[in-house]
């Protein structure tokens, strides 16, 4: 137990919470961006269902599918790494990996913001239009109410909402795996690794103990959102 | 427009273009023979075609891995409703302590990774019932728990907006007995839940690649992510499929999941 968070382990753990600490907290930036959007744009009736349905989709998807789909357009030989060069930016040149941290923050982006945007969207739905008006009748201009009134009474949300993305990267698995064809530093990667020894054997308590660490991680974090979206609700009756 | 609106639609854009530059990318790879090199745009039109899905829809490998998928996808929408429509239905009639640990226990599989949950199974069955991990639909259980979340909340929604109590009063009071009720009483009452949960069942199953990955179970995703090397034109047309058929399944679900709330 203590074996597995030691050494490069431990760097194992880092880098997986950092990936996921890292593409929650853009996740929530992007995911809420579209949020926002989605209510100021409340006149265009299509775009709702449209930006909804798909991010259910998307907010599901992963796996395998959402690797090959990388890999063919940010890949070396990818689309869009093609279509960007002939716009002079030149990620491979930058040396972007679809592989390496910024690659599979980028990729994990792609179930991130739209699992954001559909916790925020109910959310957003909850804060009340009187409000608005109260504030507007009492001088507060649009990014006052936003800064003032709004944030205040969506942070729980904002806040569980970024737990839950953390978790949810943490989890993710499959992605990664064939990112990276097996070799990743990632800590279920890992753990796969130890398990089937494909080099050491005599080492599976150590994937045991690393399981275990992920769950007791993954544990506070819910408990944290639980306790933050508890206090979110108080707000709508 | 207002400058504020079209920062606004800004951001939808450019999400959007993200969302749907790599769907397109894979399908272009999928099936067009030209490399990304040699493509202009003078041949984005030309040389595409659907032989790739085709070859591999004929590869044998494919084959038993795609209907071991299937079956595993199937039998686990049955289990999940065997095991959970008389369940959550006792419940919500006798007792609501009872549910509330129905609940928590059904949000567990997001505090517990796949990985974890593997890892348990494994260790926890190895010796005692080594037949569980040797035959793929020893998995079952575990697509179960994995789906847990989704398909007890639907159902749930679908107990909830029902009036159970009255609805088996009638049923029981002109002589019918409890299997029979169920059957015909509540489970065509709760059609539009049932056929979400079941939905995203299938959807949980089709994607799943960690725990048959950790089992060294040769379902779809397992495939795909080895077929990657030798056909990659033809595993990445599959994992489009399998996108749309996700996709779909999703679509479906939200569907049926609106009218159980109506």
């Amino acid at each position: 137990m203590v074996e597995a968070v030691t050494g490069q382990y431990r760097a194992s753990f880092i880098y997986s919470l950092e990936l996921s600490a890292v593409s929650a907290a853009i996740g929530l930036f992007i995911g809420s961006l579209v949020a926002i959007a989605i209510v100021r744009l409340e006149n265009v009736r299509v775009l709702r269902s449209l930006v909804v349905g798909y991010s259910s989709v998307a907010a599901n998807m992963g796996g395998i599918p959402l690797a090959f789909a990388f890999l063919s357009a940010f890949g070396m030989q990818g689309l869009a790494t093609r279509l960007l060069r002939e716009i002079n930016i030149d990620l491979i040149g930058w040396g972007f990996r679809i592989t390496d941290f910024w690659g599979i923050v980028l990729v994990y982006l792609y179930f991130q913001i739209p699992l954001m945007t559909l916790i925020l969207v109910p959310a957003i739905d909850g804060l009340r239009r009187t409000w608005h008006e109260v504030a507007q009748s009492l001088g507060a201009t649009a990014n006052q109410y936003w800064r003032f009134v709004a944030l205040p009474i969506l942070t729980p949300a904002l806040l569980g909402g970024f737990l839950l993305l953390i978790a949810n990267a943490f989890a993710a698995y499959a992605t990664a795996f064939a990112l990276s064809s097996g070799g990743s530093r990632l800590v279920p990667v890992q753990i796969r690794f130890f398990l089937q020894g494909e080099t050491i054997t005599g080492k599976t308590n150590l994937g045991y103990a690393m399981a275990a660490w992920m769950v007791l991680l993954t544990l506070v974090l819910v408990i944290g959102f639980q306790t933050l979206v508890r206090r979110s609700e108080r707000w709508r009756q | 427009m207002k400058p504020g609106r079209l920062a606004w639609w800004l951001v939808i854009w450019v999400v959007g273009l993200f969302y749907l530059i790599p769907m397109l990318s894979m399908t272009r790879f999928a099936f067009q023979r030209i490399p990304v090199i040699k493509l202009s745009f003078n041949n984005v039109f030309s040389k595409w075609t659907i032989e790739p899905l085709l070859t591999t829809f004929s590869d044998s490998g494919f084959r038993s891995s795609a209907m071991l998928s299937i079956w595993l996808a199937i039998a686990t929408a049955v289990l999940t409703l065997l095991l959970l429509v008389p369940t959550m239905t006792i419940a919500h009639l006798r007792s609501p302590r009872m549910r509330r640990v129905i609940e928590i226990s059904a949000v567990l599989p997001f505090v517990v990774p796949a990985i974890a949950l593997v890892v348990g199974f494994a260790g926890a069955f190895r010796d005692t019932i080594p037949q569980l991990i040797r035959s793929p639909f020893g998995m079952v259980p575990l697509y179960v728990i994995t789906a847990l979340p989704f398909t007890h909340r639907t159902l749930e929604n679908g107990l909830a907006s029902l009036d159970l109590r009255t609805l088996i009063d009638a049923s029981r009071s002109l002589g019918a007995s409890w299997i029979r009720t169920v059957l015909f009483v509540i489970v065509p009452n709760m059609r539009a839940s049932i056929a979400t949960a079941s939905f995203l069942a299938l959807t949980v199953v089709l994607g799943e690649f960690t725990i048959a990955s950790l089992l060294l179970k040769n379902t779809l995703p397992l495939y795909l992510a080895y077929a990657q090397g030798q056909n990659p034109q033809g595993s990445f047309a599959v994992g489009l499929v399998l996108v749309v058929l996700s996709a779909g399944f999703v679509t479906a679900a939200n569907r049926f999941g609106k009218r159980v709330v109506s």
